[in-house]
């Protein structure tokens, strides 16, 4: 079943110039992008920095203007609702953040940073909030006791499991992942990456998860997407988009993932040239006159490409 | 045999905290040689930029302790004076640092930042310096070098950044070009451009270069030699083929291990246990990754662990790698599938 | 950038135009008028004192009376002094140089007094220099201006009669003579020198701030790691870093001073636009009054401007068009 529908979204920001600071100009960040979530799914949004996967993130849920195109989330549309309407659409849709160290309120303790967004839809006695916070708490495997510490005396890893806690106690259907595990070491990564997976097969979440490392996403996620420049490049399954990498921005990609294998070294570097040579020769094939993408088209049951 | 153009002896570096000093590199012995890439490799915590700062002598002196032989081309620079370092820093040595936008000075122009460097360590007139500098932008791969020299930072794009950041190492081509994470803040393309032109201009100076990074992925792309580091301590130290072929320490072997890209697709990753232990409060008496392979009996580790060769230039600390397994985090041990 | 300053000039017309109805209002509200004054005299009679209130106008309903004092102004008439019998503008401009020239000796000593203990306290931080530059700031944060204000003019006015004790300059010397600019200094010194030692502190400590700051920044260690001394890393790198918001403080500074003048030049009995206001306001002269306020509120307005300005000369990274 499809739980979040993106249809032709676009968010574009306005560029204010001449003397009466009039809108010359937008910058689009989200240019026009469709797919879709089915529930239970883990769908990977990838791209540099600057080719709009977070915006999109963040778009989803309102936390930038849309400027037009649908969000669908169970069949209703969230870019048309006002700030109330939201409201009940915001227990189902939770964000996690990229930086543990400054997505968490400093001055507040673990107990009222996770209990934060259940007073928000819930009237419980504090017995009651105590209980549930406990059981989360030990979901993340951090002790009771953490939860009257601050989150200065938690390790980055521990402090990105604190965000999860808070974005789990309404029992999200959807989590947006933006960059989660961006700013962690390995270790501490590999940690947060499977205790998100667990959480998935406990709860039935979906993720939209957003990265610019792609080994992570495809570690992840079961399918994903390429974005270029506020434009979905390629989308299909993650063994599709790594082994069969049909747009050129994909190709470049794939092909610029360091190797783990030392051996491999003279083949990686001889794929990238030519990759390369293929980037400078059919660059403008796979944009159109304004270096714009062109749609996605299926080149099979799953993968869709933007070609001309 | 390659001439050795750095040479670290027992360097300890020691950080002074409320009257006490502690140990954030200890012990730690390599050697860096012409036309070598040598990473050095760790989580944060382990002591590898406070080691990168340490041979360029940049940590605050009030501060820091810095005890060893530091061997630059045979002369030990760790006793030379402040004034004698400064001949060395910038000239025989460079770096380049992580985050190119925050190293680079906001109020001068490109052009400026990379002169100065020829200002303090050559006698160039201001023409042949000028000149200098646009062929070291040329060098690095910026597409408009007249109009980058006049740029500042914030005009440029983090990958064009990073390439100012390298000409300035390189100004005065040094025989040591450190570099302490230089693409963790780049994209995964820009990247792999930083690193091709690392190499590039390695063929051309043969020069040595030390490359500080926790991403092993980059480190099998380039790197020959690897040393491990973990809570200030080397454990483990040999070429990029014998570690990447048969990884000994446990700590190697877990790093390995938690990297996404390692393991087959939708496996579980190996998550280490518990946390780099701080400066402050660490035993130093035993292995220090004991507590963090629990599973793995005592007697199994050695009283206070040596660094032992197992092969031509492959040295493990420690005995608890010839008793180390994986095991999940049921308390089963792992056989399949893992390095 | 000059269509940026147009742009801030045409802003600047309504809220020139909101701070003139606030201070008309307030100037209505205070209790009597200019005729207040000689009411008292008892050889006048308040029939007469009435009928000159009718003549000035001072009966009409607010609006007629604020139309006509803004037309006015738009057309540079501030009106005339009640106190003076001249036109407002000619009782400013006669004093008005006197205060620029307090306000910009104080800058300039607030400055010279600042600079070289910021950048010594800051650079040699937690050292005794440090401490002593630290506590003077903390006794100056402490103390009042108008109290040191006077202890200096007890000090070196009266018991050691270093510097005169009022006036702008001495009565003896000729103008447009040297002897008659070393006296306008002679008296200006004393004044600026007790502003300046107070309101330096701020300033001080900020860059003292700044200097520590930077000098724990990445790009200062760059810039030791090319092998530059250590004094040429603080000249070339972290003091134009650590300078560069007290020079876009620069602005607001001024009109701090502007302000500043106020009670220096009542305590000092120095004739500028200050000491005018003071005793404006004593006399109701309100025409004078309004004036003042206003010509403030204007200089607190090109005060910001010139900050921003000031900014965005020696930052390139803030760019106005």
């Amino acid at each position: 079943m499809v739980l979040l529908k993106i249809e032709d979204l676009k968010v574009h920001f306005p560029i204010r110039g001449g003397f009466f600071r009039t809108v010359v100009d937008y910058v689009r960040a989200v240019d026009g992008i469709t797919f879709e979530l089915s529930e239970g799914e883990t769908y990977g949004l990838v791209g540099e920095s600057g080719s709009g996967k977070s915006t999109t993130g963040k778009a989803v849920v309102k936390l930038n203007d849309v400027t037009s195109g649908r969000i669908l989330f169970e069949g209703q549309d969230l870019s048309k609702l006002s700030f109330g309407q939201m409201k009940p659409y915001r227990k189902d849709i939770q964000m996690i953040f990229q930086d543990p160290y400054s997505s968490l309120n400093p001055k507040k303790r673990v107990v009222d940073i996770i209990a934060e967004p259940l007073r928000n839809y819930e009237r419980l006695s504090v017995g009651e909030e105590k209980k549930i916070i406990q059981n989360y708490l030990d979901k993340v495997g951090l002790s009771p006791d953490s939860m009257y510490k601050y989150p200065h005396e938690f390790s980055g890893g521990q402090r990105q499991r604190i965000g999860i806690a808070r974005a789990l106690t309404l029992k999200p259907k959807l989590i947006i992942a933006d960059e989660p595990v961006s700013a962690l070491d390995v270790s501490v990564q590999a940690q947060v990456l499977n205790f998100l997976q667990d959480l998935q097969k406990e709860f039935k979440i979906t993720y939209l998860f957003i990265g610019h490392d792609l080994s992570v996403i495809r570690h992840m996620c079961d399918r994903m997407g390429v974005m270029y420049r506020g434009r979905l490049v390629e989308e299909g399954t993650s063994d599709e988009i790594y082994e069969n990498p049909q747009h050129i921005y994909t190709k470049r990609l794939i092909a610029a993932i360091p190797d783990l294998n030392p051996e491999s070294r003279e083949k990686k570097t001889h794929l990238r040239k030519r990759v390369e040579n293929e980037y400078k020769q059919y660059r403008s094939k796979y944009f159109d006159d304004k270096g714009r993408a062109y749609d996605l088209k299926l080149i099979s049951d799953t993968h869709r490409v933007a070609l001309p | 045999m390659k001439k050795p153009i750095l040479q670290i002896e027992n360097l300890t570096t020691s950080f002074k905290i409320k009257d006490k000093y502690y140990m954030a590199v200890d012990h730690v012995s390599f050697s860096v040689s012409e036309n070598e890439i040598v990473a050095v490799v760790g989580e944060s915590g382990c002591g590898k930029s406070a080691l990168a700062l340490s041979i360029m002598r940049l940590h605050n002196n009030q501060r820091t302790k810095i005890e060893g032989e530091i061997k630059y081309k045979e002369r030990n620079i760790v006793s030379i004076t402040e004034a004698q370092m400064n001949k060395v820093r910038g000239k025989d040595i460079g770096i380049i640092f992580q985050e190119p936008l925050t190293a680079l000075n906001p109020l001068m122009t490109v052009g400026d930042q990379i002169e100065e460097n020829l200002t303090f360590h050559t006698k160039l007139s201001k023409e042949k310096k000028r000149l200098r500098t646009l062929e070291l932008l040329t060098q690095v791969g910026i597409p408009f070098p007249t109009r980058t020299y006049k740029q500042f930072p914030h005009e440029l794009s983090g990958g064009m950044r990073q390439r100012v950041m390298i000409s300035i190492a390189i100004a005065c081509n040094p025989s040591l070009v450190i570099a302490d994470e230089p693409t963790t803040a780049l994209d995964v393309t820009i990247q792999a451009q930083i690193l091709e032109l690392l190499q590039s201009i390695q063929k051309e100076t043969k020069m040595g270069i030390i490359l500080i990074t926790h991403d092993l992925s980059v480190v099998a792309e380039v790197a020959d030699r690897i040393v491990v580091m973990y809570a200030g301590q080397v454990v483990e130290i040999g070429t990029v083929k014998q570690i990447f072929a048969k990884p000994l320490h446990p700590y190697t072997r877990s790093l390995l291990n938690s990297i996404p890209s390692a393991v087959t697709n939708k496996q579980r990753l190996h998550v280490i246990e518990g946390i780099v232990p701080s400066i402050v409060n660490m035993n130093r008496d035993s292995c220090r990754f004991s507590p963090r392979i629990p599973w793995i009996p005592r007697h199994a580790h050695e009283e206070s662990p040596e660094l032992h060769e197992v092969a031509p230039d492959h040295l493990v600390r420690c005995t608890c790698y010839k008793h180390f397994y994986f095991q999940d985090h049921r308390g089963v041990k792992i056989t399949n599938g893992i390095t | 950038m000059w269509k940026f300053i147009l742009r801030r000039f045409l802003v600047m017309i309504p809220q020139l135009f909101l701070l003139s109805l606030i201070v008309f209002a307030l100037a209505k509200q205070m209790p009597g008028d200019a005729l207040t004054g000689i009411s008292m005299d008892p050889r006048i009679s308040p029939e007469r004192i009435e009928e000159l209130r009718e003549k000035a106008g001072l009966n009409d309903p607010w609006y007629e009376q604020y139309g006509r004092w803004i037309s006015g102004i738009v057309h540079g008439d501030f009106g005339t002094s009640y106190t003076h019998k001249i036109p407002v503008s000619e009782v400013i401009a006669e004093r008005i140089w006197n205060t620029v020239f307090l306000a910009l000796i104080t800058l300039i000593l607030t400055y010279l007094l600042a600079i070289p203990m910021g950048v010594l306290s800051g650079r040699y931080n937690e050292t005794w220099i440090d401490k002593v530059v630290t506590g003077y700031n903390y006794l100056g944060f402490a103390t009042p201006i108008f109290i040191f204000a006077l202890i200096m003019l007890f000090v070196f006015g009266f018991s050691f009669e270093w510097f005169p004790t009022g006036g702008s300059v001495s009565s003896k010397v000729d103008a447009r003579t040297f002897a008659y600019y070393l006296s306008k200094f002679h008296h200006v010194i004393l004044p600026a020198f007790s502003t300046a030692l107070i309101t330096t502190v701020g300033t001080v400590q900020y860059l003292r701030n700044e200097i520590i700051d930077n000098k724990f920044k990445e790009y200062t260690r760059t810039a030791r790691s090319k092998g530059i001394p250590d004094n040429k890393v603080y000249t070339r790198h972290i003091l134009r870093n650590s300078l560069l918001p007290i020079a876009a403080f620069l602005g607001y500074e001024i009109t701090g001073l502007v302000g500043g003048t106020v009670i220096i030049e009542t305590i000092f009995s120095y004739p500028g636009v200050g000491q005018l206001f003071v005793s404006s306001i004593g006399l109701r002269d309100f025409s004078v009054v309004t004036a003042i306020v206003m010509m403030l509120g204007f200089a607190t307005l090109l005060g910001t401007l010139l900050s921003d300005i000031i900014l965005s000369m020696v930052d390139p990274r803030i760019r106005i068009e």
